[in-house]
């Protein structure tokens, strides 16, 4: 790219918009920056405060007046089985979910790579589940996995015995319906990925290889993946960011019950400040997974420059 | 990709195998679909059913008549003997309207924001590598978090269970996808002919208008319906930042509720099913560029 | 002028607080509610008379009413504020929130202030809390202008409206808990003599935790595709039930001094009670909801049933098969130091409430008094679709009211209503209950024993009071034990 007079300059020449003195640059990224402020940062400064205060509605004061306990609701979060389940329950979502989309998602992949006559077609009902809103598909799973539905059912003639499970009311099993849910509507995500990346693989190197006489589960394992791993790791990357964050199907299926057994950190969060109305312990726990997030998360991110 | 033939298997059994299991796929993508769709033309007697029925055979629009006029659901009910099968109920007129004022104004924010700010960093490098880090961790940040927060701000402005404060939480939340899906649209338009305009007199914002903007229309119109897709299906916000005088399609389904029959899943589904079309519609229109918006514009199609 | 925002403060020094019914007696009198009030009227023309001075106040202006209500009970709401509209001229507009939201939906005014409802129909054991946030308006003052004599005699249960002595509801829903026999069973000869060779008393509707845990066991047969029962053993309808057997053991929660005393000796046992009687229960009482209940039962293959007056409208109806074959009780209780007390239990409950950002108050709680005087409750009542179950004298006269619950019902769930004992109306009433439900819950599926279960229960009551301010507890706890049925009161300790 031949140099211009505008490579490397963080102000732009020409007349700016907010007037002298501030840069165009500065007043194009002005209004972003300022939503950003009034919805991300200032609540995030009042959950500093929160944190460190016992608050709740039904102290009858205001939050701005409220109690100081320096740093005992950490340290209450610390020993609340409750908290420590949800943000354990909640990594384990991401591996389990996110793991199997990208499993799903490459087997499925692999099959797409050659033209059929029905492949547009065949592409546009597996990435459907993507465009269905979370919550409908999550009424969905509900009733299809209620004691008396459909896969129930199926599972009875399967096994020619009664079968009526109640899966949502199981402490144990009711993740299960949680995580099927979240897989069945994220896969096509990780699908469309996965064929996008194999599509544009380079393909000199197959070519060789296959001149070489290489067997297809070799050149898989030891040319494609290796090829395709910047695009795994992209999707492996936003999938667990954006699981981690795991809110509605808890909500529709179980409320994050029974008791809090399949509890994500979102519901725990949810159910801390709107159920029991425990603010300011909650905004401590905001801020725990905040920084838990942002250690893990950051320098993850910068990969996806590269 | 011709090479591929060798790596899968030419022989037509292994083709016919491959065949199957992508229907095994397609049938497993379109099966909760279906049940949805199913059941919300179901009556009432149906809808939990065991064995379940797959396919109503007394197919009814009472569902749909509960969703979009209940006044008439409940004289179609009156006819049939006085059944149980109506609601008495708001129609969802209400919750489709503000959907759609919502999450239409949070698109039109976001995408111009969003534009305006991708532009900056392409060409001006404006805050360098921190702001563009800084749209990601908005993404990280579990939106729960700041819902609080965002309550007492709110009735400090006067903004609670308003248009306004929806707009905005929606806008913010998405930013990250505006900024950084158009952000790779421009990067893929050159500097030169930027440079080539202004030779000819134009100034800088001239030229991204005039020349820059008309080239990657495409991508913006697709990064519009991306963020318009995320707004009409988000759930929590509009749970907690509204007390009912504002309700999102979302927030809707989970009133079909009745003392007497429990939770009304024929009318949730039809509710789903309406609600969920017009997401099919655009997440179809832009497939092209959906993966390029779910990954931050880091992988290209 | 009433827009207190301040939690409600206990004037000690006006109110010197006593133990026990002289406390309750002092507060009553000294509020004025036996006194003649300044708009002296008949209670059966109170509509009228509310309506009437709504009018006057919202003479010349354009008023709306916004109420926030739980969707699923507009067809409760709908009649009567369309005939308020009709008296008045002052509008109402509905604003409907998911059932499972409402108490919170109240709360959140709490920090949003934004003054989005007039009224609110939040469940009655979520009032204490919406009244520290200063989310509720005191309606003690209007209480006294408008409340004719006679206002409550009728209106059978109210316990839930009060808080720290002072009004700030009006029920509107009789949710007490009733149970549900098999007519059949009960009065065959064959079972009777059966039961009685082995128990030493006949059959008949239990009086007692004890005498129906036996019938239960009794009839226990699931080879037969038979069930003692279809209680609950899910979340909260499993701590409900426990309420009312520990009560039934002559004990009272907390002690004076709200020092728990559910793990009492009398705790245990009735836990284990409750633990044992699951072995009676029907496959799905660990996880079916409500309604699943309703259909369980109605096939007529289990025993009894443990329900509200929603679960009658639907056992009463056509979908279920046994309309006309039941025989009704009230919840078994106890024989306490010698003698049998009752201890119905009533555990939801919604309530009119005027919110406290309210700017037009008066007129608010003038539709609260409308909607639940003897006139206008009975046409809310009457809903088949409604969540509103009887709880004025005046509608279990009602022919309407009494095809839908069966006469017979009726006269139970007006027992019932008589005599409830009432939910825990604390604030952090959720906490306490939490913690409650989920060791009670750990001690049936065998987790922890009853004695472990009921210990970290008061561990946690007692962290619980600690964070809520013990001196604030007790100020509601104590109002709260003299407000419990009469009857009952000189039985538990």
């Amino acid at each position: 790219m031949a140099k211009t007079q505008n490579d490397g300059l963080l102000k732009a020449p020409g007349p700016s918009p907010l007037g002298p003195g501030f840069s165009l640059g500065f007043a194009l990224m002005a209004p972003a920056q300022l939503t950003l402020l009034a919805v991300v940062l200032l609540p995030s400064l009042m959950i500093l405060w929160l944190g460190v205060t016992a608050w709740q509605p039904t102290a009858g004061i205001p939050w701005y007046k409220a109690e100081f306990i320096w740093f005992w609701n950490f340290y209450d979060l610390y020993f609340d089985s409750r908290f420590t389940s949800a943000v354990l329950r909640t990594l384990l979502f991401v591996a389990v979910c996110v793991l199997s989309e990208l499993l799903i998602a490459l087997c499925l992949a692999v099959l797409f790579l050659d033209e059929w006559p029905w492949r547009k077609l065949a592409v546009s009902v597996i990435i459907l589940p993507m465009m269905i809103v979370p919550v409908d598909a999550a009424n969905a799973f509900f009733m299809l996995f209620s004691a008396r539905g459909p896969i129930n059912y199926i599972i009875a003639e399967v096994l020619g015995r009664e079968f009526a499970y109640a899966w949502l009311a199981d402490p144990q099993w009711a993740l299960l319906p949680i995580m099927l849910a979240e897989i069945w509507q994220w896969t096509p995500l990780m699908f469309l990925l996965m064929l996008a990346g194999l599509m544009n693989l380079p393909e000199n190197q197959v070519r060789a290889a296959v001149a070489l006489g290489a067997s297809p589960s070799r050149i898989f394992v030891k040319i494609m993946l290796p090829l395709l791993s910047p695009v795994i790791l992209i999707a492996l990357i936003i999938r667990s960011i954006e699981t981690f964050k795991i809110f509605d199907p808890v909500y529709i299926l179980t409320r994050g019950g029974p008791g809090s057994a399949t509890e994500s950190i979102s519901m725990f969060m949810y159910n801390g400040a709107f159920v029991f109305f425990r603010i300011g312990y909650i905004a401590a726990a905001a801020l725990l997974v905040l920084v838990l997030v942002v250690s893990i998360c950051l320098p993850l991110a910068r990969v996806l420059r590269r | 990709m011709p090479f591929v033939q060798s790596l899968v298997g030419r022989k037509p059994l292994a083709r016919i195998l491959k065949r199957t299991v992508v229907i095994f796929a397609m049938a497993l993508s379109f099966a909760p679909i279906f049940w949805l769709l199913s059941t919300s033309f179901k009556p009432y007697d149906e809808w939990a059913i065991y064995p379940p029925v797959w396919v109503s055979q007394r197919p009814t629009l009472q569902n749909y008549r509960i969703v979009f006029a209940p006044d008439a659901a409940k004289s179609f009910a009156a006819a049939q003997g006085g059944s149980l099968d109506y609601k008495v109920a708001g129609s969802a007129w209400k919750a489709f309207v503000d959907s759609t004022i919502i999450s239409t104004a949070a698109t039109f924010f976001s995408v111009v924001f969003g534009t305006l700010a991708a532009y900056s960093m392409v060409r001006f490098k404006t805050g360098g590598e921190h702001s563009a880090f800084q749209f990601l961790t908005v993404r990280m940040l579990p939106p729960i978090a700041v819902v609080v927060p965002m309550v007492a701000m709110f009735s400090i402005l006067n903004l609670s269970d308003t248009y306004v404060g929806l707009v905005l939480a929606y806008t913010a939340f998405t930013l990250p996808f505006s900024v950084w899906m158009v952000r790779s649209f421009i990067e893929d338009v050159p500097q030169e002919l930027e440079g080539a305009a202004m030779i000819h007199g134009m100034t800088q914002l001239e030229a991204f208008i005039k020349v820059t903007l008309p080239l990657i229309r495409g991508g913006v119109l697709a990064t519009a319906l991306f963020v318009f897709i995320l707004n009409w299906s988000e759930f929590l916000f509009a749970l907690t930042l509204t007390s009912g005088g504002i309700t999102t399609v979302t927030v809707q389904v989970a009133k079909y509720v009745s003392a007497s029959s429990g939770t009304l899943y024929g009318v949730q589904a039809a509710m789903g099913t309406v609600s969920t079309l017009p997401v099919i519609v655009f997440g179809y229109l832009i497939q092209r560029h959906l993966v390029r918006g779910l990954t931050f514009g880091s992988v290209k199609r | 002028m009433g827009m207190s925002k301040q939690p409600i403060v206990v004037d000690t020094s006006r109110r010197t607080f006593l133990n026990g019914a002289a406390a309750a007696a002092a507060l009553i009198v000294s509020d004025g509610y036996l006194a003649q009030p300044a708009y002296a009227t008949m209670l059966g023309t109170i509509h009228t008379e509310a309506a009437e001075a709504a009018k006057n106040l919202a003479a010349g202006r354009q008023v709306t009413l916004k109420i926030l209500e739980p969707s699923g009970s507009l067809g409760n709401i709908k009649p009567v504020a369309e005939r308020w509209t009709a008296a008045t001229g002052i509008n109402i507009q509905y604003i409907e929130v998911p059932l499972g939201e409402i108490n919170q939906k109240v709360m959140l005014e709490a920090v949003s202030k934004s003054g989005a409802f007039d009224i609110a129909l939040p469940a009655s054991f979520g009032l204490p809390d919406q009244v520290e946030a200063g989310v509720l308006l005191n309606l003690d003052q209007y209480a006294q202008k408008y409340e004719p004599p006679g206002f409550r005699d009728d209106y059978l249960y109210s316990t839930g409206d009060f808080y720290k002595g002072s009004l700030y509801g009006y029920l509107t829903d009789g949710d007490t808990y009733s149970m549900f026999y098999l007519k059949d069973l009960l009065s065959s000869k064959d079972e009777n003599k059966r039961f009685a060779d082995k128990h030493g008393y006949g059959l008949k509707v239990p009086d007692t935790w004890e005498e129906l845990d036996a019938m239960m066991a009794h009839f226990h047969r699931p080879e037969k595709g038979m069930y003692g029962g279809t209680l609950f053993r899910t979340q909260y309808f499993i701590a409900w039930e426990f309420w009312s057997r520990f009560h039934a053991k002559g004990f009272y929660p907390f002690d004076g001094d709200l020092n728990p005393q559910i793990n009492n000796e009398a705790g245990i046992k009735a836990l284990t009670e409750l633990v044992n009687a699951s072995k009676s229960q029907y496959p799905g009482a660990k996880t079916n909801g409500l309604f699943e209940n309703f259909e369980a039962y109605g096939q007529g293959n289990s025993f009894c049933n443990i329900g509200w007056g929603g679960t009658q409208k639907y056992l009463n109806g056509p979908k279920s098969k046994v309309a006309g074959k039941l025989a009704f009780g009230n919840m078994p209780g106890g024989k306490v130091k010698g003698t049998l007390i009752r201890t119905p239990y009533f555990n939801w409950g919604w309530e009119y409430a005027v919110s406290a950002q309210s700017k037009e108050p008066e007129i608010a709680y003038l539709f609260a008094l409308f909607a639940v005087s003897p006139a206008m409750s009975t046409i809310a009542v009457r809903d088949r679709d409604g969540y509103f179950d009887p709880f004025r004298a005046a509608h279990y006269k009602d022919p309407e009211i009494q095809l839908l619950y069966s006469a017979d019902f009726l006269k139970v769930h007006e027992a019932s209503m008589r005599d409830s004992i009432p939910d825990l109306y604390l604030k952090g009433q959720g906490e306490y209950f939490d913690e409650l439900r989920v060791n009670i819950q750990a001690a049936d599926s065998g987790q922890k024993s009853p004695k472990q279960a009921l210990d970290d229960t008061a561990s946690a009551w007692n962290r619980i009071t600690r964070r809520m301010g013990k001196r604030s507890q007790l100020v509601q706890w104590t109002f709260l034990k003299s407000m419990y049925p009469a009857g009952i009161r000189k039985s538990l300790t």
